[in-house]
């Protein structure tokens, strides 16, 4: 054998032992409960992976620095994350869902980021628990920042741990409309391909504007009672020209609408980046509503980045703000971490917490043996719960919908913070 | 293993949507229309299975067959703009078919659920394989049987006449046509073979992924369509399937440890494969190379 080829036969081996370690990680002799985590740590919603992942490194210190999660034999293991880059794409999170699931040795699941991407993620779950006939991923997942309303029902699998917009917009405007009686007419926009900022400004928003008393400029629309959905398709077509797309840059012509409608109250329903361009086309325009409202999503830190003299006395609820001594810290870590936490991405923190009380509650030994089982103990154990602490306190769960009701404040913009200006709590 | 079968299933399909491009960019022509056909094919399929109830093998044929008559159209006035501006026409006809299924909202009740395309909510509950119980080596079997069928199917047709007149269109049509082919039929069966197999890989897509929204077709997925085949080389059908296995196997899954690196990572390689290998990973020299080391070369000197 010539040397070259001994070479050749070297390298190929290290390669191929490296690809080997890869795809199958050791298993440490130490137990751990191990966490995997994902979301959009790349692409245009960049900034909610990496405040996510940021929370929940401090959530996972913090866990460890007072004794780690205690196991069903009273054995105290430490608690281990991985963080995934799933993009805000569908077939990333599936593969990495798909993943976790065969590839490691982790518990539970947290993430993704995009509600489009969870909705597709959440297909390939078994629907229903022991049901033989569905082949699909059997593994738990509390999702923090997904929030499009109605998806962890999807399977029985998949929880999540977010705002309900329904109920913070229900507040926030009758709220308004004690504080603003003399406010009658409002006018708004989205983002019409984000489904999110479509969905709530079209289903949600306006329907609760309405309830409260305040009319669409230039009359009432078709078919919206104040019920939410009922009337949806008309008020998109009544904000068609108002309305822009996630890629836009130039806001000219949608706020040339807004100021031709002379509302008293103006809606932005949109993510932090277009919510900034509609905001300084606003201000360039000197357009001055009495009353504006954003989108749960622009509550964050980006917001303030971007546009802070822009957003200057906008009205949003969240479900996050640094009011409590737990919140206070959560922002502290995930600013230590080089994060920022906001009321998708602080839920990580809520998750991490939740997934060990659950693993303290349900006995679950993290050993390789009992993997399944105790994947499945974590899942029965979401199931279970009715109540948890939050970092803005009590947290609801609705158990056959996985999903959360969370307490919410409404902040709004000054001076370059988010003050919170009311607390229903 | 359910992972590297799913990685293994989403290999295949976008190997089928390399090959859409490629039976096209063999007659000189660049569409970024693919992911429309795509799209098509996805969600005709989805309809047929969930809201029709069909069996995903009619159905899958079916919205083949649906995206290759909307190939079809589209060849024609296609064949009048050449080079880039078919590329141009090509991404609108993309942008329709997205802006379509955007728009696209028809919910029927199905037990206690409503079911079908929802707009910008998307197309959920496309659950036929898990809902009949397919374990991931049946669902990764079936998408390969399409793939190595179509695969099949190329190689044998870059092997005989037809082969020869694709590519003899795309060197030169002028010359081509000077010796009695005719282009109009050459270049929309090439449109129309593209839209097929796209329309095979939408609709194993939407059955792999349960979901899909217009968001899923964007041009940038219309992007890698074309890539698979440039970066793989035009000389073999392997060459997209050697792409796509460079693209999503290594690039996009292999470098995930990298974290934050990984997409500049993955922009360098993809400049130094282009460099190293001008012609495609899978470039003619490749090919004999290959032929030899598994003794296909030396079989072929002595039979002549």
């Amino acid at each position: 054998m010539s040397a070259t080829t001994k070479l050749t036969a070297a390298a190929m081996f290290v390669i191929a032992a490296s690809f080997f370690m890869l795809a199958h990680p050791v298993v440490a002799a130490e137990r751990t409960v191990k966490i995997a985590a994902w979301g959009a740590k790349s692409g245009p919603l960049r900034s909610f992976g990496v405040n996510s992942e940021a929370v929940l490194k401090g959530a996972i210190k913090a866990i460890n620095d007072s004794g780690g999660v205690k196991l069903g034999d009273g054995t105290m293991a430490k608690m281990e994350f991985t963080y995934y880059d799933s993009a805000c794409n569908a077939d990333q999170a599936i593969s990495i869902a798909r993943k976790v699931e065969s590839q490691t040795a982790a518990l539970a699941g947290i993430g993704p980021t995009c509600s489009g991407a969870a909705a597709a993620m959440y297909g390939i779950f078994q629907k229903k628990v022991d049901d033989k006939s569905d082949s699909g991923l059997q593994f738990p997942i509390l999702t923090d920042t997904a929030i499009r309303p109605g998806l962890a029902k999807k399977s029985q699998w998949t929880f999540r741990n977010v705002p309900n917009e329904i109920t913070m917009y229900d507040a926030l405007f009758k709220w308004l409309r004690s504080k603003y009686p003399d406010v009658k007419t409002i006018y708004g926009g989205t983002e019409t391909d984000q489904a999110h900022s479509r969905i709530t400004f079209a289903a949600v928003i306006v329907q609760k504007a309405r309830k409260y008393g305040f009319e669409w400029v230039g009359g009432g629309i078709e078919g919206v009672t104040g019920k939410i959905i009922a009337g949806m398709k008309n008020v998109l077509k009544v904000s068609k020209s108002s309305n822009w797309l996630l890629a836009d840059t130039n806001f000219s012509v949608q706020a040339r609408a807004f100021k031709r409608s002379g509302a008293d109250m103006m809606i932005i329903s949109s993510h932090p980046f277009t919510t900034c361009g509609m905001l300084k086309e606003m201000r360039r325009q000197r357009i001055r509503p009495k009353v504006l409202v954003g989108l749960t999503s622009s509550s964050s830190a980006e917001t303030l980045k971007g546009c802070s003299a822009a957003a200057e006395g906008i009205y949003i609820p969240t479900g996050f703000a640094p009011i409590t001594k737990a919140a206070a810290k959560v922002a502290a870590a995930a600013e230590a971490n080089g994060g920022a936490a906001d009321l998708h991405s602080a839920a990580a923190w809520e998750n991490a917490h939740i997934i060990k009380q659950v693993v303290e509650a349900t006995g679950v030994m993290a050993k390789p043996e009992t993997l399944k089982a105790d994947r499945r103990k974590v899942r029965d154990g979401l199931e279970a719960l009715v109540k948890v602490n939050g970092l803005m306190g009590e947290i609801g769960r609705v158990q056959n919908e996985g999903e959360s009701i969370k307490p919410y404040v409404f902040v709004q913009a000054q001076k370059g913070a988010w003050k919170v200006v009311h607390d229903p709590r | 293993m359910s992972y590297y079968l799913g990685l293994a299933q989403l290999i295949g399909i976008h190997t089928l949507l390399g090959l859409s491009a490629y039976v096209l960019m063999l007659t000189g022509q660049l569409s970024l229309g693919q992911a429309g056909f795509f799209a098509i094919g996805a969600y005709s399929a989805g309809i047929l299975t969930v809201i029709f109830e069909l069996p995903i093998l009619p159905a899958l044929l079916a919205a083949a067959v649906i995206a290759a008559f909307f190939a079809f159209l589209v060849g024609f006035p296609a064949l009048r703009v050449k080079g880039l501006m078919l590329v141009v026409a090509t991404i609108a006809f993309g942008e329709f078919v997205r802006l379509f299924f955007f728009n696209l909202s028809w919910r029927v009740p199905r037990g206690d659920i409503v079911v079908g395309p929802d707009s910008t909510n998307g197309f959920r509950e496309i659950r036929y394989f898990v809902a009949n119980g397919w374990s991931p080596w049946e669902i990764t079997a079936f998408v390969w049987t399409f793939v190595i069928l179509i695969m099949a199917a190329l190689w044998w047709m870059d092997r005989s006449r037809a082969g020869a007149v694709l590519r003899a269109v795309g060197e030169d049509e002028l010359a081509t046509q000077s010796v009695g082919v005719n282009l109009t039929a050459v270049k929309v069966t090439a449109m129309t073979a593209g839209g097929f197999i796209a329309g095979i890989g939408g609709a194993l897509y939407a059955h792999t992924a349960t979901y899909v929204d217009h968001l899923t077709f964007t041009v940038l997925l219309a992007t890698f369509a074309v890539s698979y085949p440039i970066l793989g080389g035009l000389s073999s059908v392997f060459g997209t399937l050697v792409a796509v296995v460079f693209i999503q196997g290594v690039l996009v899954e292999g470098l995930r440890f990298m974290g934050d690196w990984r997409n500049i990572v993955f922009g360098l390689l993809i400049i130094m494969a282009m460099n190293l290998k001008p012609s495609g990973l899978f470039d003619a020299r490749t090919a004999q190379v290959l032929k030899r080391a598994v003794g296909l070369g030396a079989q072929e000197k002595s039979d002549a």
